[in-house]
């Protein structure tokens, strides 16, 4: 297996697939929430149910007392699905503690899981939020008014957009999650929520993964990036006036980049700006040999092209 | 605990008899075999043997083995190299969509070089459909690839229609038969195949050596360049030991082959009738015709649970398969091979391989048999597919499963 899993994982599905005493493989009748995520098509599925004792006189109050789980999935699914039953049980939270739990928490209380493997995590999250928006609804209890920071699942979410085909995730699932996981990189998304890791058709799509990313977090300049219509597109708009870009190169220089040469007994200074050329003098030891000077002008180069515009490109004279 | 290893088409142990050959080759005998000085010299003449044992194993001719380092190797070899020879003639390649990644993944590199490949399809058993190969042969076409035997579900192409319609056509014909030598006869002059690869460790040689069976008169670019090895089809210093070992283990399946296909094919129908009789509600990959299958190939999908999971299970209990889940493989989809069989996405997360090999004993499948329908059933009681409530009309799930 490409991968190891933690002795904590191997121990609780272990003793999940055995039935041993104290696990929680099942489902409750009548329960207080109920709450599902996954599909099929994508390989995993988890259907979650709690149960609470009920506050006689308010609803906030109730105290979740049994949690159960089906799940179709791999050994890290079971694993997270047993793990997030554990936690509500052993820490007698109320559903709205509960909307705190994340999927952090249960890849800590798994000892970790393989980065390939933390959509299992975000399931168990997910079912967990549903059951009990679930239960919210039974009890009659108005979450935003409670919890006006948290969002959660929308029904609109499976009906929006699917930028995902091979995975059915839609745009609006997509965009929440990238902000609430702070998922900055397309391996990262698809480590977290799969979208992305079948065809790769929507990694560079127009309204794909780069795009959502882009619109989240602004334009991020990749060295490796290739550029793509839509990304070309994206770059015309956020296109700085000569000025602005002067500016900004001026300040990195200041801020960043002289000082770290300094440290060397090097210098640098500002020439010109020319269609994205930019045309810099080094004094100091460094402009004495070439293989130094040349391996400062490509860190400034990279520097550079990191923090303001990956199309710009440094002229020593 | 006691091991039981069901998974030999990934790979399989040294032969003891294989290892006793190969380690003079470490310290007495550890020459050059290009050098002319005794040390040199010494090994030259077990580097011809072990070429002549391969051959006879495949009824070829010596001077057509070329020593490699494994099959993907080989794989690459014959594909690169047969296009860069056959530049002028064409570059429309032939190939299924069920060959390994060595084959697959060359393709598809080559395309994006401007070379134009036919992936052709398989039906619901897996199987080909010559009519299709024969129709996508255009002026263009150099080359035609397709495996002899599938690793997964143990499907055997049939390598000699196919000879005869790349021999009608003129076209080069590469086979990887890394599956199949050793446990079905191979004979490269019956099947006429122009290109041949073996990998040394599925058949009790070591990892890292294998060979590439080249007919005489093919013309090939080198994929290694920098010596004059192995007639300059392969630079590098020989990989002595392992090439002994080769030699050896060939010339030992060749010997035992009839025995072998009979031992292990009885065993696997042992097993293919007990999981068929023991464990409802599955489905068997690859073609039911056991004939057609290789003799220690069984591959089994089993509705509502994933192959991951069943997999760590059937280890608790010291038994190692393998399965074509996209969560053992470290991507997200599952075998391209359940795909290209239009197996259902859930059936194909949950197809599991077991392949047994000659140390194989009766004793293990009783094993298998006893522990694995009490492990599917307790995975089926945690997947929220299996006794879903729903019927089967407005279920998709059901409706999968019933079209078992």
């Amino acid at each position: 297996m490409p991968w190891k899993y933690s002795d904590k994982v191997l121990k609780l599905f272990m003793a999940a697939v055995k039935g041993e005493a104290g696990t929680h493989m099942g489902e409750l009748e009548d329960a207080d929430g109920f709450g599902e995520h996954g599909s099929i098509v994508c390989g995993d599925t988890l259907r979650f149910t709690f149960r609470v004792e009920r506050h006689p006189t308010d609803p906030t109050r109730d105290i979740i007392t049994q949690a159960r789980y089906l799940t179709f999935g791999c050994t890290s699914a079971i694993a997270a699905s047993e793990a997030l039953c554990t936690l509500l049980e052993e820490q007698h939270k109320t559903p709205l503690e509960a909307l705190q739990v994340t999927n952090q928490d249960l890849i800590d209380f798994l000892d970790g899981l393989p980065e390939q493997k933390i959509h299992c995590s975000v399931m168990g999250a997910e079912a967990l939020q549903k059951a009990v928006a679930d239960w919210a609804v039974k009890r009659g209890v108005d979450l935003t008014k409670w919890l006006p920071d948290t969002t959660p699942a929308d029904k609109d979410e499976d009906e929006g957009r699917v930028v995902c085909n091979c995975f059915s995730v839609t745009e609006p699932y997509l965009r929440r999650k990238i902000k609430e996981l702070g998922l900055h990189s397309i391996a990262e998304i698809t480590n977290a929520l799969k979208a992305g890791g079948g065809c790769t058709v929507c990694h560079h799509a127009p309204g794909g993964l780069q795009d959502l990313l882009d619109e989240t977090w602004g334009v991020m300049p990749n060295k490796d990036f290739e550029e793509t219509p839509a990304s070309a597109a994206a770059h015309a708009e956020a296109e700085l006036s000569p000025f602005r870009l002067g500016q900004q190169i001026e300040a990195l220089i200041t801020e960043l980049i002289r000082p770290q040469l300094r440290g060397e007994g090097n210098n640098i200074e500002l020439v010109d700006i020319k269609e994205h050329k930019v045309y810099c003098r080094m004094t100091g030891s460094c402009s004495q040999r070439e293989e130094t000077a040349r391996a400062v002008k490509l860190r400034v180069e990279h520097q550079i092209k990191e923090h303001v515009d990956d199309r710009l490109q440094v002229i020593v004279v | 605990m006691k091991h039981i290893y069901l998974d030999y088409n990934a790979t399989s142990p040294v032969r003891p008899e294989v290892l006793e050959a190969m380690l003079p080759f470490y310290r007495e005998q550890f020459g050059n075999p290009s050098s002319v000085h005794w040390a040199g010299r010494q090994v030259g003449g077990a580097l011809e043997k072990a070429r002549e044992q391969v051959a006879a194993f495949i009824n070829a001719s010596p001077a057509e083995i070329v020593f490699v380092s494994c099959g993907s190797e080989g794989d690459n070899m014959a594909i690169k190299g047969s296009l860069g020879a056959l530049k002028e003639k064409g570059n429309h390649i032939i190939t299924t969509t069920v060959e390994h990644p060595a084959v697959l993944e060359t393709c598809q590199a080559l395309e994006k070089e401007g070379f134009d490949v036919t992936y052709l399809p398989v039906d619901k058993d897996g199987q080909l459909n010559l009519d299709d190969m024969e129709k996508a042969i255009t002026e263009k076409t150099v080359l035609i690839s397709v495996m002899w035997a599938n690793n997964e579900t143990g499907n055997i192409y049939p390598i000699e229609e196919i000879g005869a319609i790349a021999r009608k056509y003129n076209i080069r014909f590469h086979t990887d038969a890394v599956q199949a030598v050793g446990k079905v006869p191979v004979d490269v002059q019956k099947a006429k195949v122009d290109l041949l690869v073996i990998s040394g460790h599925k058949l009790g040689a070591p990892k890292g050596v294998g060979a590439i069976y080249v007919r005489r008169g093919t013309r090939m670019t080198p994929l290694l360049h920098g010596g004059h090895q192995e007639r300059n089809r392969r630079a590098g210093t020989q990989n002595m030991a392992g090439i002994v070992g080769l030699g050896l283990a060939c010339e030992m399946a060749g010997a035992e082959q009839e025995s072998y296909y009979h031992r292990v094919r009885a065993l696997r129908d042992k097993l293919e009738d007990g999981v068929v009789a023991l464990v409802p509600d599955i489905k068997l990959n690859g073609t039911p015709n056991r004939d057609q299958r290789l003799p220690n190939t069984l591959n089994v999908s089993f509705a509502y649970i994933e192959g991951e999971s069943l997999l760590l299970n059937l280890d608790m209990y010291g038994i190692a398969a393998s399965s074509g889940s996209a969560c053992t493989s470290g991507s997200l989809e599952p075998s391209h091979v359940m795909g290209a069989m239009c197996v259902e996405v859930t059936l194909a997360h949950s197809s599991t391989r077991f392949s047994l090999g000659p140390e194989t004993v009766p004793a293990e499948i009783d094993k298998v048999l006893e522990v694995l329908p009490a492990t599917v059933q307790r995975l089926r009681d945690m997947s929220p597919l299996y006794n879903c409530g729903r019927t089967s009309d407005n279920c998709e799930t059901c409706q999968t499963i019933k079209r078992i």
